[in-house]
């Protein structure tokens, strides 16, 4: 997924440049590989009642902060069926980072955001709230429209629990994300001035 | 014609990529993520520690004295009843680490670190110091995911072991649960020990669960009950898998699986 835009110029390549691009490939499924597997960890510091922040989050806001919308539509939904094989496959968490991820493209194109640490803290609290919200509709409308095989008994207490999940994984992954998106980022930007 | 192969020429290797990637992470879904948890185990097995003897044990003693409350219970209801049949006692699988837990904010699970080839099917249940734990959803090699009781969407079956009061526990998320009696005045009082009940489905009948904590007379239609879980479900260590089939063809013959309660 490394650079749809630089792979679709046909110009002859250097034997650097071919290395470069094997390396930018494995960090990226690397750096999703590192968040996946530290997803089920609940480490000291990275913990409000049970909840742990949302590393997935991060990575797709670092990664559509500077590609266009599609991809990181695309990179949004890729990373969301990976959650939901770690969990279940309903409700689906691709809908909710495929919105965060097109969401911060679009913020991104129209200039609303510096890339800050602050400001990239604050999206992350907003986006976190967003792909929560995405998981609690699918969860309301499967009580609305399909109340027989629905997960839970009410809806007062998905709202309920949503409430809880939202708010602490919001300050967890807003507190958390400068320690994933600096290197990543970091990454990204040294390796497109070497490209 | 010619547009449509030029296009072609320029975004084949763009195409894909996107289809690679949605492909693969379309597969690992399918897998329930078996690669990932087989990862996750050998990474972090040297973190994988031993357990705290001395909480297991205090624990441990805790379950023996719900258990012997309950088995108390029984035998004055094996005094009274004839034709009492027994209750089916459990077998162990294996014991198990827990090493990860739920990898999003919904669902209340645990990743241990046995699998299929230690003999762990799922729908089996899990136990740990204390009772009951959960039931297992998914098995790879080397790793096991349990769902547990604290999930909102797990729903057991129970019945309070001093009067055989029957209703359902609900998780909470929390190391609380409620309980929905079936009966309009259920006898509970704040204390009791409650068990899973023989109307369940997913689990064997007279595990212990909790305790009533305290209960709300004023729901409707039935009262409620909040339960203190007996397993440390937000620091727990090991469980204890033991094999289950649940019975899921309850509206088959539901005279065979009311053992005890409604002989």
């Amino acid at each position: 997924m490394g650079g749809f835009a630089f792979m679709t110029s046909l110009r002859p390549r250097r034997r650097s440049d071919s290395r470069n691009q094997i390396w930018n490939w494995v960090f990226t499924i690397g750096s999703v590989l590192f968040c996946l597997l530290i997803l089920p960890m609940r480490l000291p510091g990275m913990n409000i009642l049970g909840v742990g922040p949302n590393w997935l989050l991060i990575w797709i806001v670092a990664w559509s902060i500077s590609r266009s919308a599609f991809e990181s539509a695309i990179a949004g939904i890729v990373l969301g069926l990976l959650q939901d094989s770690l969990t279940a496959s309903f409700p689906t968490h691709a809908l909710g980072l495929a919105i965060a991820g097109v969401l911060t493209a679009r913020l991104q194109q129209r200039r609303f955001i510096r890339e800050d640490l602050i400001s990239i803290a604050l999206i992350i609290f907003g986006f976190a709230i967003v792909t929560e919200t995405a998981v609690a509709m699918q969860l309301t409308l499967q009580k609305i429209f399909d109340s027989d095989n629905a997960l839970y008994a009410h809806l007062g207490s998905i709202w309920q629990h949503y409430q809880r999940v939202a708010l602490s994984s919001a300050i967890l992954s807003s507190l958390w994300a400068p320690a994933l998106y600096y290197p990543l980022k970091r990454w990204w930007e040294k390796y497109a001035v070497t490209e | 014609m010619f547009t449509l192969r030029r296009w072609w020429d320029k975004n084949a290797l763009k195409a894909g990529l996107i289809f690679l990637a949605i492909g693969t992470a379309w597969g690992i879904r399918q897998t329930n993520g078996g690669l990932i948890d087989e990862a996750y185990q050998v990474i972090t097995r040297p973190f994988q520690s031993p357990s705290t003897q001395k909480q297991i044990e205090n624990a441990y003693v805790l379950e023996l004295q719900q258990r012997v409350i309950e088995l108390e219970n029984q035998n004055q209801k094996l005094r009274e009843l004839v034709d009492y049949e027994e209750g089916s006692s459990l077998d162990t699988t294996t014991l198990a680490a827990v090493i990860g837990r739920s990898a999003d904010l919904w669902w209340q699970q645990v990743t241990v670190n046995k699998g299929s080839r230690d003999g762990v099917n799922v729908g089996d249940v899990a136990t740990g110091p204390g009772g009951l734990v959960g039931r297992i959803v998914n098995v790879t090699p080397n790793t096991a995911r349990i769902l547990l009781l604290s999930d909102p969407t797990s729903q057991i079956g129970a019945k309070v072991s001093r009067s055989r009061s029957t209703g359902y526990i609900r998780g909470e998320t929390g190391s609380q649960a409620t309980m929905q009696f079936f009966e309009k005045i259920p006898d509970v009082r704040p204390g009791d020990v409650l068990v899973t009940s023989s109307f369940s489905r997913l689990f064997p009948q007279d595990i212990p669960i909790g305790r009533v904590a305290s209960i709300d007379r004023g729901t409707s239609p039935a009262p409620e009950a909040v339960i203190q879980l007996s397993v440390p479900i937000s620091n727990l260590e090991w469980v204890a898998i033991h094999p289950y089939e649940p019975k899921l063809d309850v509206d088959a013959a539901p005279a065979q699986i009311v053992t005890d309660d409604n002989p």
